[in-house]
């Protein structure tokens, strides 16, 4: 009895001594500097070699180990051997591919022409978004072709006042991030990123519009994806349009001059789903003549700038109300040199407009954007308002460019007060004066003739246009004596 | 020159029960003369035997000594609180229930004594010769009463006493064994001059013309009385009412009771660390090869199947169907190599040595064989609970290295038939958390766990057994016991280092 339990006992103990050492050297053998085996099966091994590379961002951290054919003749088997670099980064959605010359098309281009003197090696990438880790001995499947992974630090940094909006649209053809936002041929900006919309009816596409041009985009702005868009009849001839998307498809916007207003971060807007039917115009007279004008005319410069104003009313008992307002402004520098906007209250405190039934005004999420004509779109923020419950308030520009030019100390006028609105006067770019007898004209005017029109206001304290006005205060213009004087131009 | 073997000066004894004492003599005053053969008589549950273990020194560490009054003396020493070690030395006595170790052979048995005694081995045929043990069966277990009576007797010897005390020796025995054994004792004391031999028995007829005096203890008067051999030889006749029972306050005797549990606790904590360089070093190997190798197939097949079960039932649950295995089995392994197996494993151990040992303890003391070691002048502790602390602080560590092992290797088995896992992925993810540290803390455990288990054991199994529940219970509580311990010694340690 003693003897079998003995007996029994000793076998145990063996068992465990050989389970040990099995167990000690494969844990040696995967642990000991050789790294870590893994396989990975291609349809085709392109010529790799036993011996050849493993790649990870360009540094070698592994070596080819064997190449052999699966048994069934189907694929090509890779063995690879990841040092602890390649451990640290491979996971089990990692692309592996086998890096050899290879013509991808216009959209790529070449790649792997190193390899053209060099043996092919095998790369990998990690998305960013890592799964688990690999185990040691794991099998993957390899990519044929490089990944399309494009790092989010290769895009431009967002820089302020860019202009951050979400384009839906119908599909995707081939946008990815880092894909160019183009105006008139030029880039403006480019994709932040590309996923499908929740619902899954849409492609939600988040595009960054650089500040200096983030007026370009208005909530008229027409939004397609580029293709290569072939028009025309046998006899009449064929165009090509966005031609230039066969190498990388992009997204496209036109903008009818002076038509709709600046729109605000978190615009989102609609792609058509086709080109529209734009015809490339030739170059507008008056932006020649504007040219020659301000060549000519530099005696009565008055900035005049467009404010967009957004914010939001928190309701107690029912859904937020979104509060929207547009306007004109007359930008100078004051004494320290701060670019200071003037304009009406009206447009640009959401508390001076809201009228709430139950307790408080609760305006939050506020966002002034201030479009300076031939110049970036900046933020502002409301420094002063008028006492007396007067509709005029005054903004600082954050971040001015320091070569921006502010209207002449000597062309605004603090002596006046009060100036009926019927005694507006405007100045076009073609040089006519037009009056302005109620300020809804003026504002249609302004959107017609966008940073093209000048109004006359050496005489006139405030220049102001609503779109959306306060009861009783359409026309009212206040003059800008009862500006604080901190706020007054430089002399 | 002592002239008294035994010197009663008022003596008075008095045995503690339960619920308060038992006077059994009141002052007794009595001579008995040295170097003669001596039978001790009287009724049963007289004091008889009391007398004789307090004068060999044989009661319990954990049992309370009979209550004394006067003197008591015994080769010239008083014996009042038991005999001092030197004395005992000089002692040797027969139980009645003989009190052989069944582990050893018969000849083992002598050669202990021996050796106990600081004497040859080589003596040993001669004493059995003389006992008239020739031809000597191979098992003490396969010895009939007779033959038990005669290894006791040589065992007995082996010590060369100058007392020899012997507790029944005829009883249980046909009358012509009882005669051949009384003439053997008889023998043995005339074979070395100046022997005393003090005989408790009540079967005077196998004696008769053999002793050389009768004591008597009359245990109706409570006295001790001498009757030469000229004197006739008949039976004590005990009348009257049965001793009175002295009450004792409860409270008291519960406080004792308490004391004494905790004395002997702080005993057995201290002879272990007294009594640990191995000095019984062939029962010392013994335990370390069975505490070693009898638990290790349950181990190794309880832990496969943890760990088995275990790595399975973590990937087939898997959420995330097909991810992060490597996570789930690096996981997987760092709990069971490092806690959960070997917490589990001192559960087994448990399980299968320490009931073993605790009931093999208990049944040694209930046999009288703890009695017959310490009589043999061997300290129980040196022949059972320092092999049993060597056996289980070296065998449990053996027993979690097993478990550990096993469950990795069915892990990999089961990881391979859920998620294909290669060997090689498999070893580098299950011991990817598994640090030097976790094993070192994991051997520790469990030694720390077998050094209080084996205490436990030792002290539940060799506490006073008067029946065979007595032993079932010290089985059951050691298991108890042992499983809390070895909880919380994880527990802390597990604590500590991850904590």
């Amino acid at each position: 009895m003693h003897r079998s339990r003995y007996l029994l006992g000793v076998v145990a103990l063996a068992l465990a001594i050989v389970g040990a050492l099995v167990l000690w050297k494969a844990l040696t053998s995967a642990q000991g500097g050789s790294g870590m085996p893994i396989r990975v099966e291609f349809r085709d091994a392109r010529g790799l070699r036993t011996g050849a590379d493993v790649r990870y961002r360009g540094v070698r951290v592994g070596q080819v180990r064997a190449v052999q054919v699966a048994e069934d003749g189907s694929k090509a088997v890779v063995d690879l051997m990841l040092d602890a670099a390649g451990e640290e980064q491979a996971c089990i959605n990692a692309a592996f591919w086998i890096v050899a010359p290879r013509f991808s098309g216009l959209a790529s281009g070449a790649s792997g022409l190193d390899t053209l003197v060099r043996d092919a090696y095998v790369a990998f990438l990690t998305p960013k978004e890592r799964g688990s880790r690999l185990l040691a001995g794991a099998t993957l499947a390899g990519d044929e072709r490089p990944p399309a992974i494009v790092e989010p630090d290769t895009l431009a940094p967002i820089g302020h006042g860019d202009l951050l909006m979400t384009l839906l649209v119908p599909e995707n053809h081939g946008l990815r991030e880092g894909s160019p936002i183009v105006f008139r041929g030029t880039q403006t900006g480019d994709v932040r990123s590309v996923r499908l919309a929740a619902d899954g009816r849409c492609v939600e596409v988040a595009l960054r519009v650089d500040n200096r041009h983030r007026h370009t985009v208005t909530d008229h702005s027409v939004f397609w994806v580029a293709r290569p868009h072939l028009s025309g009849a046998l006899l009449s001839g064929f165009a090509i349009a966005d031609f230039s998307a066969i190498v990388s498809p992009f997204v496209a916007y036109a903008t009818e001059p002076g038509k709709g207003s600046p729109v605000v971060d978190g615009h989102r807007a609609g792609a058509a789903a086709e080109r529209p039917d734009l015809a490339v115009g030739e170059v507008p007279p008056e932006a020649i003549a504007k040219q020659a004008s301000r060549v000519a005319d530099t005696g009565d410069p008055i900035v005049l700038v467009r404010i967009v104003y957004d914010a939001v009313d928190r309701d107690t008992f029912s859904a937020d109300d979104r509060i929207r307002g547009e306007g004109t402004g007359v930008l100078w520098l004051d004494a320290s040199g701060r670019a200071v906007v003037m304009t009406a209250r009206s447009v640009v405190d959401g508390a001076y407009t809201a009228s709430e039934t139950w307790g408080d005004v609760d305006i939050d999420r506020e966002q002034i954007t201030v479009s300076i004509p031939g110049g970036p779109a900046l933020r502002g923020h409301r420094v002063w308002t008028a006492p007396n419950d007067l509709d005029l308030a005054a903004l600082v520009l954050d971040e001015a460019p320091p070569d921006l030019r502010g209207t002449p100390a000597d062309l605004l006028a603090f002596e006046v007060d009060v100036v009926a609105p019927s005694e507006l006067r405007a100045l076009r770019p073609d040089g006519a004066r037009a009056v302005v007898t109620d300020l809804a004209d003026l504002a249609a005017v302004l959107d017609q003739h966008r940073g093209g029109i000048l109004i006359e206001a050496a005489k006139v304290s405030g220049l102001l246009g609503q779109t959306a006005p306060r009861k009783n205060s359409l026309a009212r213009l206040v003059g800008l004596g009862v500006a604080p004087a901190d706020l007054r131009p430089r002399k | 020159m002592v002239a008294s073997f035994w010197s009663l000066r008022d003596f008075s004894l008095a045995h503690r029960r339960g619920d308060g004492e038992e006077l059994l003599l009141s002052g007794a005053t009595i001579d008995v003369p040295i170097g003669g053969f001596y039978l001790l008589v009287g009724k049963s549950g007289g004091g008889k035997s009391s007398l004789v273990r307090l004068c060999v020194g044989l009661f319990d560490p954990r049992e309370p000594l009979p209550r004394t009054k006067g003197g008591f003396d015994c080769l010239g020493e008083s014996v009042v609180s038991g005999p001092s070690r030197a004395l005992r030395k000089r002692m040797a006595a027969i139980l009645q229930e003989e009190g052989l170790l069944d582990e050893l052979t018969p000849r083992q048995n002598v050669e202990l004594a021996l050796r106990a005694a600081g004497r040859s081995k080589r003596l040993a045929p001669a004493l059995l010769a003389q006992v008239g043990l020739d031809p000597l069966p191979d098992r003490v277990a396969s010895m009939s009463g007779g033959m038990r009576k005669r290894l006791a007797v040589a065992r007995a010897l082996a010590a060369e006493p100058e007392a020899l005390f012997c507790d029944e020796p005829t009883a249980g025995l046909d009358s012509q064994s009882a005669a051949q054994i009384a003439a053997l004792l008889r023998l043995a004391h005339d074979s070395s001059p100046g022997r005393t031999t003090i005989v408790v028995t009540h079967d005077l007829a196998a004696f008769d013309g053999l002793h050389d005096g009768i004591l008597e203890l009359d245990r109706s008067t409570r006295t001790l009385s001498m009757r030469t051999a000229g004197d006739a030889a008949t039976d004590p006749v005990v009348v009257g009412p049965l001793p009175d029972r002295e009450s004792e306050n409860n409270l008291v005797h519960a406080m004792r009771h308490a004391t004494l549990a905790v004395g002997g606790l702080a005993h057995t904590f201290a002879v272990s660390v007294l009594r640990l360089p191995p000095f019984e070093m062939r029962s010392t190997l013994r335990s370390v090869v069975e505490c070693s190798l009898s638990p290790l197939p349950f181990v190794a097949g309880a832990s496969a199947a943890i760990g088995g079960i275990a790595t399975f039932f973590a990937l087939r649950n898997n959420p995330v169907d097909g991810g992060f295995e490597a996570e789930i089995l690096q996981g997987t392994g760092k709990v069971l190599v490092s806690v959960l197996v070997p917490l589990l494993c001192a559960f087994f151990f448990v399980a299968r040595i320490a009931a073993g040992a605790t009931a093999r303890l208990g049944t040694m003391t209930r046999n009288h064989q703890v009695m017959a070691l310490r009589m043999m002048g061997i300290d129980p502790a040196d022949y059972l609970l320092t092999p049993l602390v060597w056996g289980m602080v070296l065998g449990l560590p053996v027993a979690t290295f097993v478990g550990a092992v096993f469950a990795s290797l069915a892990g990999l088995i089961a990881a391979q038939a859920v998620s294909g896992t290669s060997t090689l992925g498999f070893v580098q993810t299950w011991f990817r958390d598994v640090d030097p540290l976790d094993l070192k803390a994991a051997l520790g455990k469990a030694a720390l766990s077998g050094y209080l288990v084996a205490l436990v054991c030792y002290h539940l199994g060799s506490g006073p057994k008067r029946s065979g529940a007595d032993v079932g219970e010290a089985v059951n509580r050691a298991i108890v016991h042992a499983m809390g311990i070895a909880l919380i010694v994880h527990a802390t340690v597990t604590l500590c280092v991850y904590v």
